[in-house]
């Protein structure tokens, strides 16, 4: 029985031209009407087999039937006449635009055949709001409007182009607690209307809650079927990685010795004029793991600018064991033993068409060690490579390959090779495991404990509370560029606790607050 | 795809490139063959097929061949010697785009270089043997310091090196002519050139018949060397590597990124000087230029070919001698108008620079091999296994 499915995907391979096999004979059935969970680890080949889906990928052998009729998705365009409509991971929204003028983009109501008609953009904004429960500020602009409702556009921008069915990939990655919880009552209601969802994820409690069936890939190769229902998350998870993956990290208390970062009354006021920074102060102190939390976009990202001077504050000063870092090159705030995982790798972390090895000496190669004379010294960079590559575990078939041709995790254990490799004192690890997978993580977290527990000083900023909660020793949680809560313990802290105050429904008094200043 | 394949694919590809602009290249060469007046069309058109013929004969064999199928020294030597401005403009570019610096001043570096060598070739008073070492050297450094214009403009200023470098060229060669025309003109000749140098100052001939192939063959070579050392065996050849990939992750890792970018145009002028310099003193006995030579231009198109890697500059500049030659002789001797050059030269152009040109072809070999891989990988488990 075809007509059962309405998207039939079989035996899909796909090689990407570097080589890389995404898919390996895949096969994906969806029912008309259901929620199908993809869950597969980063780099299993979820957003690759959607991207076909969506006709953003051709695949190189295999056939994509679409309610029963074989189709030829050869670009986006054709995939939303077939009735496929995908939200992506980043949003694809003009953030200068209003909702309503995104909503119509590429099919604009004209007046007179010239102008723009935007009372009737909104009105259609309105009429599918009202009809699919998704509500949005039509006439406000995309970059003033909070993350949950962007998405929300999204949805309906893939509704008002006529998509029966709906890839969302990686929905929840951005939303707070309780956006995902709306988003998922909506992702319901548009259930029960008789449409059919796709949905991303790799999160096991999400796709417990919220989905009918679930195929999971691993390595590029599907691990076959399941009924949601019927399966333990143990089970699943099992499926996903090919073994049971325990993601404590064991750590021995916290000797905290001197203030290594001591960060007072830092002030940022960004180009728009919105004050990003508001009288930020802390120490950090040796031997100790200092977690930021906060939802994203809270001055978690400018401070960590501040720090390694990649921006410069209003007001306020940085030092690093008693020397002032504003105003300072980047080699000489290395040369002070700071180190930087930095949040986008692929901007500042790496080279990628760079090798391995030009990608692991980038911050040491004027040193006397791997030069000699005005030349490199070839054999000493070769070994110290190797070695980086063998205590990091980066998979790959030599130094000279280049860095693109990794995965994420890989990638990003070739940045965290680099940057605890250097006898740093004080480590900026701003979501160093962000979409890589669990066995990364698992090494990066290892690692970032080890080098806390031999004195080096660990300022750790990430969006995943589980990380943070687990790794810090202490933590400050930021909202509207202020630290609303400093928790000098973190074992009894709980998630609502923390909720409460990345939300910024609760604020500790000052004196609570100034207690980070170890003074 | 392995070492070996991407190699492979890469002769494959280039040999396609060239094949296909000669197949062009000989439909045009038929369309502009002369046909004899009143001859029939069957005349007319083995008058033509036997034109294009010969002119293909001129084209691909004549730089290396006689018509008596002997070697031809002659002109094998006119090649090597007409190599020598554009290994040098060749190798300034690699440098420049290797830094992402789209500087287009080594032709007007070329130039400069040039008058700069010939002016210390007339009046300097130095012994014979450092003399034309002294001129060369003065080239170098006036084109360094040139280069230092869009350089220092772009690292602090942020002004667009391409367009500054652009303009500069024509800066260059009309303060050049002016100088020319006003105070350094030999008034005593019918044309516009300068005193003649001094004989001293001249670069000594490998091979005296003519040709010019002169000693600064063997500076060039020894350079394209020493900047692929530079290039890949050095911690500032490194810095303008990674700044040309990702300037953002070059200032993270600690990098003077201003500095680098200075530097790495100083050193394209200092090589196009160079070999204005070398190309003056070793050719020619005054200074006549009076307009831009276009060894810069085809400095680009050869180091494009080269990908940025020095190694490969000697070879696309052969390729480009040799062309260039071909179409030469092939005006010369076959009626074949010289502009062809431009045409078949801009198609093999095309096609190199195609990204996509034989992709699927790419493809096909990336897919081969990664099943092949991933089956090796299959038996070594299941060996394991067992």
């Amino acid at each position: 029985m075809t007509e059962e499915y309405v998207v039939q995907m079989k035996g899909i391979t796909k090689v990407y031209p570097n080589g890389i096999a995404a898919n390996q004979g895949v096969d994906l059935n969806v029912r008309k009407g259901e929620i199908h969970a993809l869950m597969g680890e980063n780099g299993a080949g979820k957003s690759t087999l959607m991207k076909m889906l969506f006709g953003l990928e051709q695949p190189t052998s295999g056939e994509i039937w679409v309610n029963g009729e074989k189709v030829n998705l050869t670009s986006p365009t054709v995939a939303i006449a077939k009735g496929v409509g995908m939200v992506h991971q980043h949003f694809m929204l003009v953030p200068s635009l209003t909702v309503a003028e995104n909503m119509v983009l590429g099919m604009v109501p004209k007046k007179s055949g010239l102008f723009i008609d935007s009372g009737k953009a909104i009105e259609i904004t309105k009429e599918y709001a009202e009809k699919f429960n998704l509500h949005v500020d039509p006439t406000a602009r995309v970059c003033d409007i909070p993350v949950g409702m962007k998405q929300k556009v999204e949805i309906l921008k893939a509704l008002v182009r006529g998509a029966k069915i709906l890839i969302l990939d990686e929905p929840t990655a951005v939303l707070t607690t309780q956006e995902t919880t709306e988003l998922f009552k909506e992702l319901m209601s548009l259930k029960e209307q008789g449409y059919t969802i796709i949905f991303i994820s790799h999160k096991l409690a999400e796709i417990m809650q919220i989905t009918d069936r679930m195929t999971i890939l691993r390595g590029g190769r599907s691990m076959g079927v399941y009924e949601t229902k019927d399966e333990s998350p143990e089970k699943i998870s099992r499926l996903m990685v090919g073994r049971d993956v325990v993601l404590k990290v064991e750590k021995g208390k916290a000797q905290p010795g001197e203030s290594v970062l001591r960060v007072r009354d830092l002030e940022y006021i960004n180009e728009w004029g919105k004050k990003m920074l508001d009288k930020v102060s802390f120490d950090l102190r040796q031997g100790e793991i200092l977690g930021i939390a906060g939802v994203e976009g809270n001055g978690q990202k400018e401070l960590v600018d501040m720090l390694f001077h990649l921006n410069t504050p209003n007001a306020g000063s940085v030092e690093v064991n008693g020397a002032s870092v504003l105003g300072q090159s980047q080699r000489k705030i290395r040369e002070m033993g700071v180190s930087l995982v930095p949040e986008d790798r692929m901007l500042y972390g790496i080279a990628d068409s760079g090798t391995i090895e030009e990608n692991l000496i980038s911050d040491r190669c004027g040193t006397k060690r791997l030069n000699k004379g005005p030349l490199f010294d070839m054999k000493a960079i070769h070994n110290e490579c190797d070695q980086l590559i063998e205590d990091y575990t980066v998979l790959c078939k030599s130094g000279a390959q280049q860095v693109k041709m990794l995965s994420g995790g890989n990638i990003q254990k070739v940045v965290v090779a680099r940057e605890f490799s250097n006898n740093p004192k004080l480590i900026i690890a701003d979501q160093p495991t962000r979409g890589i997978d669990v066995g990364a993580t698992e090494f990066i977290r290892r690692k970032l404990v080890e080098l806390s527990r031999s004195g080096v000083a660990v300022l750790l900023v990430s969006a995943d509370l589980n990380e943070v909660m687990e790794l810090s020793d202490s933590l400050i949680v930021m909202y509207g560029g202020r630290i609303s809560a400093y928790f000098e313990d973190t074992s009894d802290l709980s998630d609502e606790v923390m909720g409460e105050y990345m939300l910024g429904l609760k604020q500790q008094a000052p004196e609570e607050v100034g207690r980070v200043c170890h003074e | 795809m392995n070492k070996k394949q991407s190699m492979l694919f890469g002769l494959v590809r280039g040999a396609a490139a060239i094949l296909i602009a000669l197949l062009v290249t000989t439909l045009l060469i038929f369309i502009c063959a002369d046909t004899p007046d009143g001859a029939s069309f069957g005349a007319a058109f083995s008058a033509k097929l036997t034109q294009t013929g010969g002119a293909l004969r001129q084209l691909l064999i004549g730089p290396a061949f006689r018509s008596n199928g002997s070697i031809s020294t002659k002109n094998l030597s006119d090649v090597l010697a007409s190599m020598i401005p554009t290994i040098f403009t060749g190798l300034a570019t690699c440098v420049m785009f290797s830094a992402n610096q789209f500087n287009l001043g080594a032709e007007g570096g070329i130039m400069l270089g040039a008058f700069a060598g010939a002016l210390g070739a007339i009046y300097l008073d130095l012994p014979a043997g450092i003399l034309p070492v002294v001129c060369v050297l003065i080239a170098a450094a006036a084109v360094g310091a040139m280069m230092l214009i869009p350089a220092v403009l772009k690292a602090k200023l942020g002004v667009s090196e391409m367009v500054n470098s652009l303009m500069l060229n024509y800066v260059v060669m009309y303060l050049i002519k002016y100088l020319l025309n006003t105070h350094l003109a030999d008034k005593s000749k019918g044309q516009v050139q300068s005193y003649p140098f001094q004989a001293d100052a001249a670069i000594p001939q490998l091979i005296d018949n003519g040709s010019k192939l002169s000693w600064g063959f063997i500076v060039a070579l020894v350079f394209v060397v020493l900047t692929t050392l530079f290039m890949y065996r050095t911690r500032w050849g490194y810095a303008i590597r990674m700044i040309g990939i990702n300037q953002d992750f070059a200032m993270y890792s600690g990098m003077k990124v201003g500095g680098i970018v200075i530097l790495s145009q100083v050193l394209g002028g200092v090589l196009a000087g160079m070999g204005g310099g070398i190309e003056m003193l070793g050719r020619y006995t005054a200074f006549s230029w009076s307009a831009l030579p276009g060894y810069g231009w085809t400095g680009i198109t050869v180091a494009i070919l080269a990908g940025n890697n020095p190694a490969f500059v000697p070879f696309a500049a052969f390729f480009m001698a040799y062309l260039d030659k071909g179409c030469n002789l092939m005006s010369t001797y076959s009626g074949v108008p010289a502009q062809l050059i431009d045409i078949i030269q801009a198609l093999i152009f095309l096609f190199f620079a195609a990204e996509q040109f034989l992709s699927r072809y790419r493809q096909h070999l990336v897919v081969r091999n990664t099943q092949e891989e991933l089956a090796q990988k299959a038996a070594q488990a299941e060996g394991s296994v067992k």
